[in-house]
This record gives structure tokens, C-alpha cells and sequence, in this order.
């Protein structure tokens, strides 16, 4: 857990997309990891450029998905066989086959429930605070106009200096120091 | 994921690799076709070499015939439903269709073809068809004393003989593929009109080819839903005169879309090692390939599974006879199977996006998905015949075997004149505004 205290990041500030995609693919290219980019919408070469590829929703999807399916299945055989046996038209009480429906729609159901929420989770959402909107003009521009680059403090590399010179070499608008 | 960015490295300037791509010089399809198209020749000539050594077996013949209805059913499925598969990429629109357009034309260019391969069922489909082998009312009757059919078999014979007989078996057949042939020959002659126009490349030309093709498509998709209905049941379902399923085409043609489909992938990812199509094929058309053949590996098993729990729910003596046949007697094995190699792998691999945006991978299972269809309908058709209904044995069978080589001969001859009608048109249709968005670089997302 980084200290809730002191300097979050540096906060560079540009006008156009492809200013911020240029100076995040330089930073990575110069090694820093720990950083994010903020746009009003989605930059797909951002993303690219900081190398943001995988997420983990799909295994959270799939694991809900296989719960689902396990729940529903177990439930109906529990069910029909020990609480509540009912003989219909003869067929055993184990009668798989007309259990699948069911259970296919809990997989549905569990693996959309897993896939909406882990994807909120994962988001680290809902967050009620974050340091980057300490910055005046993140937070009148970050939804408009504007594109940041935030290189984070936690990042090895990272110098109050030395990374602030490394981000005035970018036709940058400003660069700001974030505090927590 | 290093395919989606490899057109980083190349890039000189910052900014450089956002611009678009440009279209290759040429946009015919590879001479390696014909290297391909040589080796299918060697298979079928190898296969059909095989094949002949079960005629000397015990019911070998037979075997032959109904391997050869398979693989002829196998070849339907790829003209035919390459034809339903380019009406619904017109419908739909989308740069997927786009990327598929060509070699679904050569697919459906194969239908005369196909239309040919059946020929020879016609003059040995008595040894197949239980209408065909007894005609008459008093065919029937005579059989029906000497316990060739039972009495159910004979009552079903006589109801069902006006739309199941020789003359009408033919009859439906042609108009099959007669209007088949129309649909596939009036898109194919368009789609080279279009790429002819002398406005090509404005929008009043993409919307004035967009309408037509739509208008064409709309129709022909329910013409073909009804067509195929009528030939699965003439050409497979009949093979047990007795029974009865209304869901029967509707599985076919999603059947047919799981093939269609991974055919398609398939080509264009062999045919990506090279240009044009190494351009055009991006991760991002791949993947999208790969959902959709995603959705038609559930809705195949969902409308299965549906046909199976109502009858199963019903649990009536007229339909139930039809599954025990292909789950009893060392089916259960086959039976199984195909739930395992036609729903459970392509299913949980599809799953999987790295997998839908890896070309090699990709390669492996839509050969295996072709493999499953025919898996399937081996459990579909072999069960049918008394001699192996609710028993499947191999020994004092050889035969049987047949299912194996046969139905490889007849699908790589089709292979073969496939890549022929492949190698006849530019890979693209140019006169199409999606053109443009293929040549955009893509993102890894």
C-alpha cells in the first residue's frame, strides 16, 4: 500500500491525443511502468502505448460461469433426489437431461453477474476518492478537452526532477505536481 | 499478442504507423493454390484407391454408398451454406463479410458440382432409401410379407409416398439446386459488375450495389431455409421413413453455418500467408470470425440438445426408437463423441480470445470442426440401417471403414474445384466502403 501522503505523481497535460500516445510510448520506452492516461474518451493507441492489454474480467466471467453451472445442477439433483422426490412418468430422480436448461441459465445469469461486477471490482470501483482530480486543471479538462499523462510517484524510476524534465521535453501544456 | 502490433516495429516516424495501409498491387489469389489443389488430387486419388478395397467386404458396398451420402451432405453444406453465409453477410453488412465474400462466392460457384455428386445416389438409391427400394403400394405390401419392413415402416411408407418417392425425390432435388444455382449465379455475376462500375468508389455506386444485393439476399435466405428444410429431410431424415422432427432443417443450416464458417476462417488464414490476404486479414476480422463461429458452435448444440430433451420429455414409442439406435449398442461411444468433438472442444477453446486471435490455433480447430460435422453426421446417418441400428461393431465389418476414406476422396475433390474458383477472382470485392476501414491499423485491445 503506497503512503497516503506526500506526492501521488506529475501530472503532464496535452492537447491532442497524439501528443499524450507520443510521450506515454517515450516514458515507457524511457522505463517508467507505473502510469495512466486520462482522455474525455477512448484512445485505443493509449492503451496501446502503455501496453494496457489484459484484463483478468474474462477469467472472473468464467469462473462465475462454472459456479453458475455448478450451483444449478447440484441444486436440482439435491432436489429431485433427497428433498423432494417426485416420480415423473417413471423416470428416475436423477433425470439429467432436464436439468441442463436450468442450469445453462444459471451459467448466463452467474457468468453476466461476474462479468458486470468483476468488472467494477476490478476498476477499483466505486471510489470515492482519487488524487489526480487535486489538480485544477485535471479536473476542468480531463472530461472536455484535455489528455494526461500521470506518472506515478510508486514507480522505481520515478524523481520529482529528473521526471519532470523527462515530461517538459513534450510540447506538454503543464506539468503539475499531484499530492495525495 | 505480439500480432496486434507488429506493424509498430516497422514504423519509422512516431506517428507513422496510425496512417492506413496500403492495398496490395494485386489482388489475385496466390499461385499456391495451386500447389494446394495438386496435393487435394493426391488425397482424393489416394482415399479412392482405399475406398475400393471395401467393395470386397462384407457389406462394403453399402458402406461405400452411405459414406459417399455423407460426404456428398458434407459438400452440400459448403455450397449450399456458403450461398446462405454470403446472402447473410449482404443482409448484415460488416467488414468480416467483406473478408469472406470471395471465398464464399467460390463455395457456392461448387453448387453444379454438388448438384453432379448426386447423380450416382440416384441410380443406387434404392439401396439406401426405403421409398426408393419399395415405390409402389404394392412394393410395399410385398415387402411387408416378406419382413423386409415392419409394419410401422410400411403404414409411414404409404402416408409419406407423395412427397417421398423417385419421381418426387428427383423432382425436389432439381428444384433444390436450380434455384440454388440462380441465387449463387446472380450474386456471383453481380459482385464482379460491381467491382466493373464506372462509378466505383463513390457513394451513390456502394449504395445503389448495397440495395440490390440486399434485396436479393433477404428473399433468397428464406428461400433457402425452406429449400434445405425440404433437402435435409428428402436426403437424410428419410432415411428412417419413420420418424418425425420439425426442428430437423433449422439444425442442418446452423450445421451448415458451423461448417461454412470454419471453412472460411480456414482459407483466409492459409491464404494470409500471403498477399493480398496477408493485408487484408487483421487480428481484429479474425477474432471477430472466430465469435461468430463461436455462437453457431452453441446454437448447433442448443438446437440438438432442445430436439433431444422434447423428445425425451415426450417419450413416445413413434420417435424414441430413432435416439436408442444412436445410443445403444456401442453408440454411446460415437454418441458421445460427437457431443465432445462437435460442441465441448470447439466450445471451450473458442472461449478463449487469445486463441480466436491466433492464426496457427485457429487453423487446428476449424479443421477439427470440419472433422466434428462429419463425426456428426456419421452418428446421424449409419444408425439408420438395420444392420447397424442400436449396433455399431467393426468385426465382420470392415466395411464400415469406408466412413473414413470415402467421405475424405469426395470432400477433397470438392476441395480441389474449390480452390479452382478460388484462384478465378481478385480475393476482394474493391467497390465496397469497408475497403477502406480494413486498411486502417488496428489496435490491440
Amino acid at each position: 500500500m503506497p503512503a497516503r501522503e506526500g506526492t501521488y505523481g506529475l501530472l503532464a497535460e496535452f492537447n491532442t491525443p497524439s501528443e499524450l500516445v507520443h510521450a506515454t510510448e517515450q516514458a515507457r520506452h524511457a522505463g517508467y511502468r507505473r502510469m495512466e492516461c486520462y482522455t474525455p474518451y477512448p484512445v485505443e493507441e493509449a492503451a496501446e502505448a502503455l501496453h494496457f492489454h489484459k484484463t483478468r474480467v474474462p477469467m472472473v466471467c468464467l469462473i462465475g460461469g462454472l459456479m453458475g453451472v455448478t450451483t444449478a445442477f447440484l441444486m436440482e439433483t439435491w432436489i429431485n433426489v433427497w428433498a423432494y422426490p417426485l416420480n415423473i412418468a417413471g423416470r428416475p430422480l436423477f433425470s439429467w437431461p432436464a436439468f441442463i436448461i436450468p442450469a445453462y441459465e444459471w451459467t448466463i445469469l452467474f457468468a453476466g453477474f461476474s462479468a458486470a461486477l468483476g468488472m467494477i471490482a476490478l476498476n477499483g470501483l466505486p471510489q470515492l476518492y482519487h488524487p489526480v482530480f487535486n489538480a485544477p486543471n485535471f479536473r476542468n479538462g480531463a472530461t472536455t478537452d484535455k489528455f494526461f499523462l500521470c506518472i506515478e510517484a510508486v514507480d522505481p524510476k520515478f524523481s520529482l526532477a529528473e521526471t519532470r524534465t523527462f515530461l517538459e521535453q513534450f510540447p506538454a501544456v503543464s506539468v503539475v505536481e499531484v499530492d495525495h | 499478442m505480439s500480432s496486434g502490433h507488429e506493424h509498430n516495429g516497422e514504423a519509422g516516424g512516431h506517428h507513422g504507423h496510425y496512417g492506413p495501409r496500403v492495398l496490395p498491387a494485386s489482388l489475385a489469389a496466390p499461385e499456391i493454390l495451386s500447389a494446394w489443389r495438386m496435393r487435394a488430387l493426391i488425397v482424393f486419388v489416394v482415399a479412392t484407391i482405399l475406398s475400393a478395397f471395401f467393395a470386397f467386404s462384407h457389406e462394403g458396398k453399402n458402406h461405400i454408398l452411405r459414406a459417399y451420402l455423407l460426404g456428398y451432405m458434407i459438400c452440400f453444406s459448403f455450397a449450399g451454406g456458403g450461398l446462405a453465409m454470403l446472402m447473410l453477410q449482404y443482409v448484415s453488412g460488416g467488414k468480416w463479410g467483406l473478408l469472406l465474400r470471395r471465398p464464399l462466392e467460390a463455395m457456392t460457384r461448387t453448387i453444379w458440382l454438388v448438384g453432379l455428386m448426386f447423380v450416382p445416389i440416384i441410380f443406387l438409391w434404392k439401396h439406401l432409401y426405403q421409398w426408393a427400394a419399395f415405390p409402389t403400394a404394392s412394393a410395399v405390401a410385398q415387402a411387408l410379407s416378406n419382413h423386409a419392413v415392419t409394419l410401422e415402416q410400411a403404414m409411414t411408407l404409404n402416408a409419406k409416398r407423395a412427397m417421398l418417392n423417385p419421381g418426387a425425390a428427383i423432382f425436389q432435388t432439381f428444384l433444390i439446386f436450380a434455384i440454388i444455382g440462380l441465387f449463387a449465379f446472380l450474386l456471383n455475376k453481380w459482385s464482379l459488375q460491381r467491382d466493373a462500375d464506372p462509378e466505383r468508389g463513390t457513394e451513390p455506386s456502394f449504395d445503389r450495389w448495397r440495395v440490390k444485393f440486399e434485396n436479393l439476399s433477404g428473399i433468397g435466405i428464406l428461400i433457402y431455409v425452406i429449400l434445405l428444410t425440404d433437402g435435409a429431410i428428402v436426403w437424410i431424415k428419410s432415411l428412417d421413413i419413420t420418424w418425425y422432427s420439425s426442428i430437423w432443417g433449422l439444425q442442418f443450416l446452423v450445421g451448415q453455418g458451423y461448417a461454412v464458417l470454419a471453412l472460411g476462417i480456414l482459407t483466409v488464414i492459409l491464404l494470409s500467408r500471403f498477399e493480398p490476404m496477408k493485408t487484408m486479414l487483421r487480428a481484429t476480422e479474425q477474432h471477430d470470425l472466430g465469435k461468430l463461429a463461436f455462437a453457431f458452435v452453441m446454437l448447433n448444440i442448443y438446437l440438438c440438445f432442445a430436439e433431444f430433451l422434447i423428445i425425451w420429455s415426450g417419450n413416445v414409442p413413434d420417435e424414441i426408437p430413432w435416439y436408442l439406435n444412436r445410443i445403444h449398442g456401442g453408440w454411446w461411444y460415437v454418441c458421445s463423441l460427437d457431443f465432445i468433438c462437435h460442441w465441448l472442444i470447439p466450445f471451450c477453446l473458442l472461449l478463449s480470445r487469445d486463441l480466436k486471435r491466433n492464426k496457427q490455433k485457429m487453423i487446428w480447430l476449424t479443421c477439427f470442426m470440419i472433422f466434428a460435422r462429419c463425426l456428426d453426421m456419421f452418428w446421424l446417418i449409419e444408425p439408420n440401417f438395420a444392420d447397424a441400428a442400436g449396433n455399431l461393431h467393426i468385426a465382420g465389418n470392415i466395411g464400415i471403414l469406408a466412413y473414413i476414406t470415402v467421405p475424405v476422396a469426395v470432400i477433397s475433390l470438392w476441395a480441389a474445384y474449390y480452390m479452382t474458383q478460388l484462384q478465378a477472382r481478385p480475393l476482394l470485392n474493391v467497390n465496397d466502403p469497408h475497403v477502406e476501414e480494413m486498411l486502417e491499423p488496428e489496435h490491440a485491445h
